[in-house]
């Protein structure tokens, strides 16, 4: 029960930070497809940073038990298909998951419509499971990391994806600060 | 945008500082750790008894995967409850998250012994093996003899382990008619998802 309410809370604070951040709002999202506005990329790239080294510091720390996290498994092609259903979904509404709880709660009707295709493909994809099963069992390659992908030390894997995403956020600042 | 750099620049510097700060958790890594190996082997710590497998299945552990490494047709003919079939050949592409205990067996144990190896070569350090394997199983868990000198409460506990897996305990020394009978569980009994 505790861990269902820690859970909320950071789902209400997650909201709230990507309210804020104007994700609820569907064209600033579809904005970065069209490479207009890069708000997305440097939320989620800002999110990939602080919980990557939150996770890395904190283990390292004694803080954080890094046995107890869940490393979901790799199935390539059935993700890979997965990943552009998703992005046509995403660039078609303007909305993600996340996004459009935000886009219902803000009382936006886009973020209804989203949440609603959202449910009926759960539902779909369920009931088409047995045919599915097959094709969504293929390709897999375990809990698959950086690390085990490259052979690279964890610490070293974080120093790179660390260099890369905020390179990556000056570059953005940088050419925001152009237009 | 001077807090927004002062962010940047202490995130790099966590970053940077990662490699130096030594590996806490390395996440799954192939190749054989040869002194942890033996150091598991020394500890004991590689393996289970069949009669520990058995309470953790009876009390739903968290986690537990018990994995059957004969081959599908041995495993159809009798598995240990809750097993899944992973054949020993195909155990390098079978995959297994870091949270989950891995509970191998085999026929008589050497198997199990062997993939255990294997699963330790891939980087899963989280299995261990019946020795005995389903020998074990059927002399600890469905036939076990209850020692004369026992006390009620140890023979209770065996007793009804043993029952609620259908078997039967014996009581004192040799019996052979029990033990024909286990043989008899062995080859033709399934009792599936306790």
């Amino acid at each position: 029960m505790n861990d269902l309410l820690i859970a909320g809370g950071i789902g209400v604070a997650f909201g709230w930070a990507l309210e804020c951040a104007g994700l609820g709002h569907p064209p600033k999202l579809a904005g970065q497809f069209y490479l207009r506005d890069f708000t997305v990329l440097k939320v989620m790239l800002s999110a990939m940073l602080t919980a990557m080294l939150g996770v890395f510091w904190g283990g390292r720390l004694g803080l954080l038990d890094r046995g107890a996290l869940y490393v979901p498994e790799t199935y390539l092609l059935p993700q890979l298909v997965g990943g552009l259903v998703f992005g046509l979904g995403f660039v078609l509404s303007g909305l993600c998951p996340g996004t459009s709880c935000v886009a219902l709660a803000s009382g936006r009707i886009e973020g209804a419509a989203t949440m609603l295709g959202l449910f009926a493909g759960v539902l779909l994809v369920g009931l088409a499971f047995p045919a599915i099963e097959a094709f969504y069992r293929s390709t897999p390659h375990g809990p698959l990391t950086l690390q085990r992908l490259t052979g690279l030390p964890y610490g070293v894997v974080v120093a790179l994806v660390t260099v890369l995403a905020v390179s990556m956020l000056a570059w953005i600042a940088k050419w925001e600060a152009r237009r | 945008m001077k807090f927004v750099r002062q962010l940047g620049i202490s995130a790099l510097a966590l970053g940077l500082g990662a490699p130096f700060a030594g590996s806490l958790q390395r996440t799954q890594q192939r190749g054989l750790d040869l002194d942890s190996i033996a150091r598991a082997i020394n500890e004991g710590s590689d393996h289970v008894s069949a009669r520990q497998l058995a309470r953790w299945i009876r009390d739903r552990r968290s986690g537990l995967r018990v994995i059957d490494v004969r081959s599908p047709a041995e495993f159809h003919d009798y598995a240990i409850p809750t097993a899944e079939n992973v054949p020993i050949d195909q155990l390098a592409k079978a995959h297994f998250a870091p949270d989950q205990t891995i509970v191998l067996y085999s026929q008589e144990g050497a198997h199990a012994g062997q993939a255990w190896v294997i699963l330790r070569s891939l980087g899963v350090t989280q299995a261990v093996f019946v020795p005995g394997g389903l020998a074990d199983w059927r002399e600890e868990v469905l036939n076990p003899r209850l020692p004369a000198n026992a006390s009620p409460a140890e023979r209770a506990q065996i007793e009804d382990l043993s029952h609620y897996f259908g078997g039967t305990p014996r009581i004192g020394g040799e019996q052979g008619g029990d033990v024909a009978s286990a043989a008899q569980i062995g080859r033709g009994s399934r009792r599936r998802g306790c």
